[in-house]
């Protein structure tokens, strides 16, 4: 087995191993540290697709900053309480064999399609693999400031708006720094 | 050389684990975790098309996608932090009953 394959299985297991503890274990705390892990892994993956800028903001942006706030926010709350981390009863049930269904429904897809040429437009190309120039962060940016540049422009926009509704929810009457 | 269809089934592995959190989990910051998986395993799946067929529009979508699940991180323990701090109360099955 070549490199690449070996370094792929790594850390696609790492990623389903951390990716699973997220959603197992008991203390959200455990959670949290289980997803900046699972970032962590994808940024590695990101790496090895050649997508070098998305793999540096995946660790600035999510494992970085997202997670700061998800444990920020942990250690104002009172977990102490967290005896009955997972949801019963009937319903709930229904809901957890249909989702399980859904998700091997969806790998099952996966996998029929990829035995079609659908997945990648020139697959004559593609096959031959790295034939194919690979987009640098250059290209990357000059088509994030030419042809996105408005929706690019219109995500700056709505992060000063959530921003500004962030600190409204605060202020509000009964919030974390209400004025009263 | 692993090819397109490995990260695919992983990406759908890795949406397929965040569903199920957001299903089974009763912590509402767990869940918004579970979404924040759910939204990397469609940002895996973008760039590997993006990697596939050499086009980089793939990834301009993921710094998009990436830009909104950081706003919607922020908004969502915004609002878990207000309703703690007024109900003293994490759990969904609480929600229900809001009034109001």
């Amino acid at each position: 087995m070549e490199m690449s394959s070996i370094l792929f299985y790594l850390l696609a297991a790492a990623t389903l191993f951390f990716g699973f503890r997220t959603i197992t274990v008991a203390n959200p705390i455990f959670s949290a540290l289980n997803l900046a892990l699972t970032m962590i892994t994808l940024a590695g993956i990101f790496f090895m697709l050649d997508a070098y800028f998305i793999a540096g903001v995946q660790l600035a942006v999510y494992a970085g900053a997202v997670m700061v706030l998800f444990v920020m926010v942990l250690m104002l709350f009172d977990l102490s309480g967290e005896a009955r981390a997972f949801s019963r009863g009937m319903m709930s049930g229904i809901l957890k064999v249909g989702g399980v269904s859904l998700f091997g429904i969806i790998v099952i897809a996966t996998i029929m399609g990829s035995f079609s040429n659908i997945l990648v437009i020139d697959s004559g190309e593609a096959a031959a693999g790295q034939a194919l120039v690979q987009p640098t962060t250059r290209d990357l940016a000059v088509v994030l400031f030419s042809r996105y540049l408005l929706a690019f422009e219109l995500l700056g926009l709505l992060l000063l708006v959530v921003a500004v509704g962030v600190v409204a929810v605060s202020r509000i009457k009964g919030g974390t720094h209400a004025r009263d | 050389m692993p090819g397109i269809e490995h990260y695919l089934i992983l990406s759908a592995l890795l949406f397929g684990l965040g569903m199920v959190g957001v299903m089974v989990r009763k912590n509402v910051i767990v869940i918004l975790m579970s979404i924040e998986l759910m939204l990397n395993a469609v940002n895996l799946s973008f760039v590997a098309f993006s990697h596939f067929n050499a086009d980089v529009k793939g990834q301009v979508m993921v710094f998009f996608v990436m830009t909104v699940a950081a706003a919607e991180a922020g908004v969502g323990l915004a609002l878990a932090v207000a309703v703690y701090k007024k109900f003293k109360e994490l759990n969904i099955r609480f929600f229900e009953q809001l009034r109001g």
